[in-house]
């Protein structure tokens, strides 16, 4: 069983009008069901509206299911007993890097979330210390916030999740109001974070090439979860990506097309490295 | 650069002022401010600015920028003193039309001068020597006292730390969307005062809504690091007193004392 379970899960925005009166309701999540277990590095790939957003924000009862249950390590979010060791378990970090900073130092920053846990102040310090080393943003900790990049400024926020000791971070898009250079900063990190501190990560994003080391991708359509498995066997179906508005890697593509032109090509490839080594042998 | 400003008006430099306890710093301008109030002659006044000139001293902020300060005052200085100069009644030195000049309109009017310009000079060092966030922090601290009576501290002080951290994302947006209308033909600058207002219509509106979605965001980046108020939240940096502080303390405290003592005996 894993670290983050979901059975079943739905989830409807309701819309009110004045008086109050259900006005709306608007199904994100219809019947999702995910196992994801701990240490893994797991990837949501959908198009806008997938609801991959919403099923985020379930992860640490920032929104409650509709129906379903969502466990963190065996604790149910909707259970109001646990909601601070649920959050304290499944760390979040989201999109807009300005709107999730509170400190107005670096480290303050970084220190806030043990401070709110009621963490001894030297263990703070600690804390945020080994955070900061392993983001590598140990050299900023006494500049204002405002002064960091896009990427910087993501990676304090993931530090900032990594001094509650969480034992899973859920990023939602964290890449998506960023340039390329940050994108790669930021990813290169949450792999780390993974490798090294054996956390658990369920990355959010629409970008295929964040996804190519994954350990697993789900990807989701409509509010279901419509493929699931390694990137290498969701990527070998190329057209069934293609239906749900999401491309593939160019790597990826051209080897499908190539494929189909009548080269002798498995299926999967992900990277350049491998097409160069499959079009060498089949050169030489 | 818009995201280069500072608040407030803090000089960054290292001084004994500048590390002391906000709190401390906070008490020793209480105790100036009291003992300009009981001052009434002389040697008290020179007592006062002997404090005055130590405690500038002390922080090592050039004078240059303590006097800055005293702009925003002179006004207010200059109707205060030609108020006191012919409207306090005693021995006249001359007389124009209805207004006289009197030997007790010159003392008062240059105590009373004196005393606005130390004012405003001792708070000075306050804010020239700590950073807003050390003195929200100081006064949290120091009025945790109120929230026994069911004055939201911790939460008026966390809204102030917050503000000071968005104030510059803020002027940064409000220039993005300035540029963006005026792209778009906006006139920001020409016609009367009542134009002028009118035009900052389609600038506020998308600040405003702008502000309150990064608040919604703010929140639940809060929650989701599990904020839940003051109650059972420990401090990263907490503030201690040290012995530059016990000092100061006692500093303030013999001040006091001698300024109460030279009221009573002159």
């Amino acid at each position: 069983m894993g670290i983050i379970r979901a059975v079943n899960l739905i989830f409807d925005y309701i819309r009110h009008d004045e008086e109050n009166n259900k006005e709306e309701t608007n199904r994100a999540l219809s019947g999702v069901s995910l196992d994801i277990e701990e240490g893994s590095f797991v990837a949501i790939l959908g198009h806008n509206g997938s609801g991959k957003s919403t099923f985020a924000k379930l992860m640490n009862g920032i929104l409650m299911p509709s129906d379903g249950t969502v466990y963190i390590a065996d604790m149910k979010t909707n259970d109001e007993e646990h909601l601070w060791d649920v959050r304290k378990t499944a760390g979040m970090v989201f999109q807009n890097p300005d709107n999730q900073i509170i400190g107005n130092v670096v480290e303050e920053d970084v220190g806030f979330g043990p401070e709110n846990m009621g963490v001894p102040t030297e263990e703070i310090w600690e804390r945020v210390d080994r955070s900061l080393e392993a983001v590598g943003m140990t050299a900023y900790r006494l500049q204002s916030p405002n002064k960091l990049s896009g990427g910087q400024k993501q990676r304090v926020a993931i530090a900032g999740v990594m001094a509650m000791k969480p034992r899973c971070i859920v990023l939602d898009e964290p890449t998506a109001m960023l340039d390329p250079n940050g994108r790669a900063e930021v990813i290169k990190t949450i792999h780390e974070l993974n490798k090294q501190e054996g956390i658990t990560v369920l990355l959010i994003t629409h970008y295929m090439e964040e996804v190519i080391d994954a350990d697993r991708v789900v990807v989701m359509d409509g509010g279901q979860v419509v493929m699931d498995g390694t990137p290498k066997e969701v990527f070998s179906r190329v057209n069934e990506l293609k239906k749900y508005r999401l491309d593939v890697p160019q790597v990826t593509e051209l080897a499908d097309e190539l494929k189909q032109a009548g080269m002798d090509l498995p299926d999967g490839i992900l990277t350049i490295e491998e097409l160069v080594d499959e079009l060498a042998a089949k050169l030489s | 650069m818009l995201r280069d400003i500072t608040l407030g008006q803090y000089y960054p430099i290292d001084s004994v002022m500048h590390r002391m306890d906000p709190r401390t710093k906070l008490f020793g301008t209480m105790v100036y401010i009291v003992s300009l109030f009981i001052a009434d002659s002389l040697l008290v006044y020179v007592a006062a600015a002997l404090f005055l000139v130590a405690a500038i001293r002390m922080s090592k902020v050039p004078v240059k920028f303590m006097v800055r300060g005293l702009k925003s005052i002179v006004v207010l200085l200059l109707i205060s003193v030609s108020f006191n100069l012919f409207l306090t009644p005693g021995t006249p030195i001359f007389k124009i039309g209805f207004l006289q000049m009197t030997w007790e309109g010159v003392e008062f009017a240059g105590f009373m001068a004196v005393r606005l310009i130390f004012l405003v000079l001792g708070s000075t060092i306050l804010t020239l020597t700590t950073t807003p966030n050390h003195l929200t922090d100081g006064l949290e601290k120091s009025l945790g006292f109120l929230g026994k009576v069911g004055v939201p501290v911790h939460e008026v002080s966390m809204m102030m730390s917050i503000a000071l951290r968005f104030i510059p994302i803020l002027i940064e947006e409000t220039d993005k969307i300035m540029k963006a209308q005026m792209a778009r033909g906006a006139d920001f600058e020409s016609g009367n005062l009542i134009q002028k207002a009118k035009a900052m219509v389609p600038l506020l509106v998308p600040l405003f809504i702008s502000a309150f979605r990064r608040a919604t965001d703010l929140a639940m980046a809060m929650e989701a690091r599990c904020y839940r108020g003051g109650d059972g939240r420990t401090k990263m940096k907490p503030l201690r007193y040290e012995t530059r502080d016990r000092v100061a303390y006692l500093v303030c405290f013999l001040y006091l004392t001698v300024m109460i003592g030279l009221k009573i005996i002159l």
